[in-house]
């Protein structure tokens, strides 16, 4: 017993001496390291942006098959895309071909190849997540951090902006504006911008408004600081915690955006694969009834990057704020 | 209060005109350079361009804009949502119809989420870190991880349609059956049973994502309640865990809960669109979705500002009842 505690003692005395004080963000980075389950969220996302990177050109030149490419060898005699694991069908569409071309998670109902399709659909859905939630946070925040510190009319007209664009269901005013300007990449995340960033908006301006009363502030306006510096230097770095928690969220929910939009048919134009619209097309024309993976593919491709982002995100707010979940 | 209220009021009207002059932009005016004009539509693709002249003259499209905008809102407040370039039916006669379906659907889904969230909730919070709360927020958030509009195809396919093909989740069953409708809607008038036996599924199906986030809010307002002075002394003072939860910490989290069930009864409003279109309820979405694959652009506007406005009213609905059921609200001065 003594022992045990001597040694206990002894690893903290060397752990106190060896490292310095950490900081806020190092303690935060290190409990994130010591959660499984955000280190695995982590390990999955890394796994998905490299996928979304090299994944598409890598298994269209492993199998052969560019994304768009039709097969109409990988259809049935009766139309019915080939499943998982199969080989083409013979010329005849009866029977499988031993020799014919391998089609790892099947084909779609137009012939092509699903894990081309969905490797080169999770590059769209991360580039127009991330590209929109860049845009809302920039946006965002330069609105949030005018209205926190400047208050007065800016913050009131900032806040009545927020409020009213919160009162309603974002996700149809969205698809209003898509049916107008049309389907397209950069229409998409712009529009999935204009609704998104109110949120980032609300929490800069909250978190500012209350560092702007904090003396840190008042000393650095005494030295002579312009309200720029103050801005950026000082009551930016302030938000950055719930910012990263936000940040991870509306990620995910930008992902689910603009899948809503492409299964709606207002979202990225086909043929450019992307998760929405691979499932709406299986779900449109009622070919998952006859072949599940046509749904199962890019929907647990969806289910799976979400949690992931989630997890993540859970395990960064507890990291940050230790204890108000372990209650 | 009073002053609160009106204040509420005066609030809703604004959002009201904000969002019909937002439609009005998008749909009468923009929607104008970027595709067929509605005269065209209307008169059809062989009209002569003397017979687009008449019709856009039928429709005021030749007067100014502040006028056509001024006439759009004098027919909205009549009720008056134009008329369907592809049914060929006044939109009002399209639209009422549909809001049966979907109000059934929206608060028959949200009933059902409270009835699972706050019980999972709550245990979650009585019992930190117990198998049960570890549990319930695990299935919490796969729930939110999981998007309506795969999770209606999979429910359709694994409940309704795998067992009329003899297979229940993949497991084979002695024989064929039907254990819940595919699809289709029967009116609550006709038949209620056969009302909640169409709409179970769609029921579940819209409940999981909203139930999940609410075992969330509930857990975490419970456990903040529970570390309150005044639940220990009702404790101490030998009341039962029950009442406690019941009428100590549920009356203190009915206002915050309405308030939220305010907001996401207008939010689900987007999820019924996917909910709709797979189970084949004649409601909003299922309108809506059609009118965009047709581009029928009266019923899209009639859509999107009814459906602005079930928002505004039921977060101003709730908003009211917060006063009412707080009655810290009733005392401090409006803002």
């Amino acid at each position: 017993m003594s022992l045990e505690l001597e040694n206990v003692s002894q690893e903290m005395l060397s752990e106190a001496e060896s490292e310095k004080p950490l900081g806020l963000r190092a303690q935060a980075l290190r409990r994130l390291r010591r959660d499984p389950v955000s280190v695995s969220a982590f390990v999955v996302l890394v796994f998905l942006v490299l996928a979304a990177c090299f994944g598409g050109p890598l298994a269209a030149h492993l199998t052969g098959h560019p994304p768009d490419q039709q097969y109409p060898d990988a259809l049935s005699a009766g139309g019915q895309p080939i499943g998982i694991m199969s080989r083409t069908y013979l010329a005849n569409g009866l029977a499988h071909n031993p020799h014919g071309s391998l089609f790892i998670f099947g084909a779609d109902s137009l012939g092509r190849d699903l894990l081309v399709r969905v490797l080169y659909g999770a590059r769209i859905s991360l580039l127009v997540a991330t590209g929109a939630t860049a845009l809302a946070l920039l946006l965002g925040v330069s609105l949030g951090l005018l209205a926190g510190y400047l208050g007065g009319w800016v913050d009131a007209a900032v806040n009545r902006m927020t409020e009213t664009a919160m009162a309603f269901p974002n996700l149809l005013l969205a698809v209003g504006i898509a049916v107008v300007v049309g389907p397209g990449l950069l229409n998409v995340v712009i529009i999935i911008a204009c609704f998104t960033w109110y949120y980032p908006a609300r929490i800069v301006r909250s978190s500012t408004a209350a560092a702007k009363e904090m003396t840190f502030v008042a000393a650095a306006h005494t030295m002579g600081a312009r309200p720029r510096r103050i801005l950026l230097v000082h009551l930016l770095p302030q938000v950055w915690g719930p910012l990263l928690v936000y940040a991870t969220s509306i990620i995910a929910n930008n992902i689910i955006f603009e899948a809503s939009l492409s299964y709606l048919g207002v979202g990225v134009p086909p043929p450019t694969p992307s998760w929405g619209q691979m499932l709406s097309d299986a779900v449109t024309s009622g070919m998952y009834q006859v072949d599940l993976s046509l749904a199962l593919v890019p929907g647990l491709a969806l289910v799976l990057t979400m949690l992931s982002f989630n997890l993540l995100g859970d395990g960064l707010h507890d990291a940050l704020d230790p204890g108000a979940t372990r209650r | 209060m009073r002053r609160r209220i009106l204040n509420r009021l005066g609030g809703a009207v604004i959002q009201v005109l904000i969002v019909t002059l937002f439609a009005w932009l998008l749909f009468y005016v923009i929607a104008r350079f970027t595709g067929a004009s509605p005269a065209q539509r209307i008169a059809g693709k062989t009209a002569t361009t003397a017979q687009i002249a008449q019709v856009a003259k039928l429709l005021g499209l030749d007067k100014p804009y502040w006028q056509q905008y001024l006439i759009f809102l004098g027919h909205l407040a009549r009720g008056n949502f134009g008329f369907s370039y592809v049914q060929m039916r006044s939109v009002s006669s399209i639209l009422w119809p549909a809001l049966r379906v979907t109000a059934s659907l929206v608060f028959g889904a949200a009933a059902l989420w409270m009835l699972v969230a706050a019980p999972i909730g709550a245990l979650g919070a009585m019992r930190p870190r117990s198998f049960g709360d570890v549990a319930g927020r695990a299935v919490s958030v796969v729930g939110m991880s999981i998007p309506v509009f795969w999770l209606a195809p999979m429910v359709s396919y694994f409940l309704a349609f795998q067992p009329t093909q003899g297979k229940l989740l993949g497991i084979p069953l002695p024989g064929r059956v039907t254990l819940f409708p595919i699809d289709g809607y029967v009116d609550l008038g006709t038949s209620p049973g056969q009302w909640a036996y169409h709409l179970v599924l769609p029921w579940v199906t819209l409940a999981i994502g909203f139930a999940a986030v609410y075992i969330r809010y509930i857990r975490t307002m419970t456990s903040e309640q529970l570390s309150e002075d005044y639940t220990r002394t009702a404790k101490a003072k030998g009341a039962s865990t029950t009442r406690v939860l019941l009428r100590h910490v549920g009356r203190n989290l009915l206002p915050t809960v309405t308030v939220l069930l305010g907001a996401d009864v207008a939010y689900a409003l987007t999820g019924v669109f996917f909910v709709e279109t797979v189970f084949n309820l004649p409601g909003i979405g299922f309108t809506g979705v059609s009118a965009i694959e047709n581009l029928d652009y009266p019923v899209i506007t009639a859509v999107v500002i009814v459906s602005a406005l079930v928002a505004v009213l039921s977060n101003t609905i709730v908003d009211l009842l917060h006063v009412v059921l707080d009655p810290r609200l009733r005392r401090l001065p409006a803002k």
